[in-house]
């Protein structure tokens, strides 16, 4: 079942128009990377499936028109986005921060029971939970912002570039925390990133954008298979 | 010493007062950055609300808080109206815009209520004096060791002080205040949350302008009437008592206050040579400039520190 289907997507800021009639879909299950070099849109991209930029063209979530949905609407329609860089809230409390995630929830012990469960998979926050968010590391903030992401219950989780300014292994460990969750929960994922290698290892799909286009698109393979794309874009 | 102690409640009750005026900057500083330089008319605007429903018979204290209403229609409303728009061409021109509205208040009070002071028998008063949320007739005071303590002094700083609690309790322990807290510290994720931010700011304002108004309750009833320049030194206070504070933190304003307060009566009333009544103005002015120049985010703000 198609998750996410964007037809025609042009946003961009003010006068400028950064993506030109994009289209893009996210099946249910899948986990979807949009790989691009700087500047080729993919925060634009976020930005415009969570409507906090104007848009136009055509978005459908679960077949429901989210167009013209404003962002906490679609927030409660089932999409959480990780923003690039500090998704946390500094001064915030790490404890604080996960209430925050809950915000479109009700039911005060199903979201003490998910609070629970991600100090358990992110053990780092748990040491700091009553620590203030932007005391913690890049790392931690990146793992305290999908966590917080996670606690509306996404059905789509949008992740943008969560490796930047990490150090390696604490990406690599974010990324097996993200497998894990598409893996054994069945969590839909579109994830954007410049750092082609780890991404690829475990898309089901892969989208290249270049300059608001979107100009290859096919399973991670099919992608690789391809010498022209291989060289200008994976750069192995 | 009893002096001293005498002098201690009096500018704490003073003080009070530019304690609510900072809560209400503090509270639209860490919302949206703005410093709402009309903070101290909107309050005056509700304080004259508050005498014309004491002419009306309506008792001070539903009168008080039909006046705190007023301050949140009014301050929701200025978001709503002035702010938003405005702040997404500049944020500078929204503080010009407040200046502009400070003037327009001031200059609404005086085309409706007339510049004298109210209540004012000349001008059909029913009202002998300004309401006042306690007692505060010549004889409504103790007499511990010879000074005089006022019930209505004490009284206008217990209101405050559990005011002040309420807030702590609505920022840390409601949904709405967890909205509030995260708003000021990343609108955009707080928008990536599902939190309605425009619905924060506006909510934040308005609660901003009621707490402001409870202060021009209070300054009238101290002063026995209303008038147009009756808020004009007391948001002097209050901006210096924010400062003081710390211009994000509700606590630091309520101890900013009333430091400040305890400051100018113990200067004016021990130095009356050098400060008395007329240069008690320029005590609000040092302890702006020495906050500054010490310890700029206040005694409670958090220094900003930016990732570069």
């Amino acid at each position: 079942m198609t998750l996410l289907k964007a037809t025609d997507l042009t946003a961009g800021y003010g006068p400028v128009t950064v993506l030109q009639q994009l289209d893009l879909e996210v099946q249910e299950g899948e986990f979807v990377v949009m790989l691009g070099a700087n500047g080729a849109g993919k925060t634009t991209t976020m930005r415009a499936i969570s409507g906090l930029i104007s848009r136009h063209g055509h978005v459908e979530f679960e077949g429901v028109d989210i167009t013209k949905a404003s962002p906490d609407a679609i927030v409660r329609a089932g999409i959480a986005q990780v923003p690039q860089g500090r998704g946390t809230f500094p001064e915030l409390s790490v404890e604080d921060n996960l209430y925050t995630g809950a915000f479109v929830r009700s039911g005060a012990d199903s979201v003490r029971d998910d609070i629970a469960r991600w100090l358990e998979v992110f053990p780092r926050l748990a040491e700091r939970r009553h620590q203030r968010a932007g005391s913690l590391s890049g790392g931690e903030q990146q793992m305290l912002a999908i966590a917080r992401a996670l606690m509306s219950r996404p059905k789509l989780l949008l992740c943008d570039e969560p490796s930047l300014g990490l150090a390696p292994l604490i990406t690599q460990e974010l990324f097996a925390v993200l497998e894990g969750l598409h893996r054994d929960e069945g969590l839909s994922v579109l994830l954007v990133e410049q750092n082609a290698n780890l991404a690829m290892h475990i898309a089901s799909r892969v989208y290249l954008l270049e300059t608001g286009r979107i100009v290859a698109s096919g399973s991670a393979a099919e992608l690789s298979a391809d010498d022209s794309i291989r060289k200008a874009y994976l750069g192995f | 010493m009893a002096l001293f102690f005498q002098r201690l409640v009096d500018g704490m009750s003073y003080g009070s007062v530019y304690a609510l005026i900072a809560l209400g900057l503090v509270i639209v500083y860490r919302g949206t950055g703005h410093l709402n330089f009309a903070q101290g008319e909107m309050a005056l605007f509700c304080a004259y609300f508050v005498y014309q429903f004491g002419e009306w018979r309506i008792p001070v204290w539903p009168a008080m808080f039909l006046g705190m209403g007023v301050g949140f229609l009014l301050g929701s409303a200025t978001e709503v109206a002035l702010v938003r728009p405005i702040s997404k061409r500049s944020p500078f021109a929204v503080f010009i815009v407040t200046i502009g509205l400070f003037t327009f208040l001031n200059w609404l009070d005086g085309a409706i209520w007339g510049n004298q002071q109210l209540p004012n028998s000349g001008v059909g008063s029913k009202q002998l004096s300004y309401p006042s949320l306690f007692p505060n007739d010549p004889q409504d005071q103790w007499l511990p060791f010879g000074v005089s303590i006022r019930y209505e002094r004490v009284g206008i700083l217990v209101l405050v002080l559990v005011l002040t609690g309420l807030l702590f309790l609505l920022f840390n322990k409601t949904k709405f205040g967890l909205s509030m807290r995260a708003v000021a510290s990343n609108a955009e994720s707080a928008k990536l949350a599902g939190i309605r931010t425009n619905r924060v700011l506006m909510m934040s304002w308005g609660l901003a302008a009621a707490i402001g108004a409870l202060g021009g309750v209070v300054q009238a009833g101290l002063n026995g009437n209303v008038n147009l320049g009756l808020m004009f030194t007391v948001f002097i206070y209050g901006s210096a008592a924010a400062t003081l504070g710390g211009f994000d933190s509700p606590g630091g304003a309520v101890i900013g206050g009333l430091m400040i307060g305890v400051i100018e009566n113990l200067a004016s009333g021990y130095l009356p040579k050098w400060v008395g009544q007329e240069m008690k103005l320029g005590v609000a002015f040092v302890v702006i400039l020495a906050v500054l120049l010490v310890k700029p985010s206040g005694l409670f703000g958090t220094a900003k520190v930016e990732r570069v």
